[in-house]
């Protein structure tokens, strides 16, 4: 991903306007940046020419932005802000969309669409800073075969959706989506248990006298006639 | 509005409706909006037992949405039923947010046994208008941005080839 496009002070001010901000944080003064354009232009014989026409600056605004940290600054809220209004509309589309739940849930066209066998959720959208591709990371609550199922439906709908959000979202260019399992929730949910397991363990050595109702054990003791969803 | 009837088994004897129960099975509701997650214990037919909130346990501003906040208050509402011996629930789930999964996980992790999970988020047969969505503009400025940045790595692939041969 290319991080650094630099504004130079050219003062052309030709018809199409195109503007360009430097990217990476790592270089924060706007000198030393030109100065690596510089080199980058000279090393590199062939495309200067390209290299001249995208960074025409043509607003004297953009020439007093100069300073790196304005645009990048808006640039990022904004990312942050489509990001959040693709995961709400993404899940909203999980929820609504017919096409999209059969494709999850089987047997939701068969009817049993109130009652599931696993739960899918986007817990997270990252979009890249050009706004052209968009990483869901998705959740799903379920047995491996729930998971598979689930995964397998969202990625081959990716099209439909991408299609369906720039139906719903108003952007110039509606970004390519890639499905990506999330693993977190589900580590940090096993991570959480055995903290728990060792906090009751270390319970039960320090107090002998153990209470008279110890739901783990009763767990045992029942029929597993039911198990529908066992996450370990 | 008329005053409220009270029921048959309960007269004279409201105050000690806070005695402990034994229920077997409940049914846990579980809100999940984007900013906050609302766990509500029932018994089966609907009366509330116990409920927490990521608020209540302390959450406040943003981290209220946050799954982790949603399993703290799960985990807090069912420590009050689980002592009381619940040890089947159904879940209902409502809403869109990061606590349903995260909820789940810690309604299992806890040791009650999910007989169903059910979502009956509230979906209108189109009734009232929706709320307009929040608009996000795309400045012109992003698209040049992206177009010079494609051009840039079509040129710098170019040109790593010139360079190389």
């Amino acid at each position: 991903m290319p991080h650094c496009i630099v504004t130079t002070t050219n003062h052309h001010c030709p018809p199409p306007i195109t503007t360009a901000s430097c990217y990476s944080p790592l270089l924060p003064s706007s000198s030393s940046s030109s100065s690596v354009s510089r080199f980058r232009e000279s090393s590199i014989g062939f495309p200067t020419a390209k290299f001249h026409y995208s960074f025409r600056s043509s607003n004297s605004n953009s020439n007093r932005r100069r300073k790196v940290g304005v645009i990048c600054m808006a640039k990022e809220r904004r990312v942050k802000m489509v990001a959040k209004q693709i995961q709400r509309e993404l899940s909203d589309m999980l929820l609504t969309d017919q096409v999209l739940q059969y494709a999850i849930l089987p047997e939701a066209a068969l009817g049993a669409d109130r009652y599931l066998s696993s739960l899918t959720t986007i817990s997270d959208v990252e979009v890249s800073s050009d706004l052209q591709v968009v990483k869901v990371y998705v959740s799903v609550f379920g047995d491996e075969r729930g998971k598979e199922v689930a995964l397998s439906g969202l990625k081959s709908k990716a099209k439909y959706v991408r299609g369906q959000l720039g139906k719903r979202m108003k952007l110039r260019l509606t970004p390519e989506i890639r499905f990506i399992e999330d693993e977190s929730l589900e580590r940090g949910s096993r991570v959480i248990a055995i903290l728990d397991k060792i906090k009751s363990e270390k319970n039960t050595v320090e107090n002998p006298l153990v209470e008279s109702s110890d739901p783990v054990e009763d767990w045992d003791d029942e029929d597993d006639d039911d198990d529908i969803i066992y996450v370990k | 509005m008329a005053k409220a009837i009270p029921k048959k088994g309960s007269r004279g004897r409201i105050g000690s409706r806070k005695s402990i129960r034994k229920i077997p099975k409940g049914v846990i509701n579980i809100q999940a909006s984007f900013n906050n997650s609302i766990v509500t214990v029932t018994d089966v037919r609907g009366r509330v037992i116990s409920w927490s909130s990521a608020d209540t346990c302390g959450f406040k501003g943003t981290r209220k949405g946050t799954p982790f906040a949603a399993q703290t208050a799960a985990a807090i509402a069912i420590r009050v039923v689980v002592d009381q011996g619940m040890k089947r629930a159904e879940v209902m789930i409502r809403g869109l947010g990061l606590g349903r999964d995260a909820a789940l996980r810690a309604i299992r992790r806890i040791g009650i046994l999910l007989t169903f999970a059910r979502d009956v988020t509230p979906m209108p047969h189109n009734g009232y208008r929706p709320q307009k969505k929040t608009c996000v503009e795309i400045k012109i400025e992003d698209i040049s941005i992206a177009r010079e940045t494609r051009e840039i790595n079509d040129s710098m692939i170019r040109s790593n080839n010139i360079i190389m041969v």
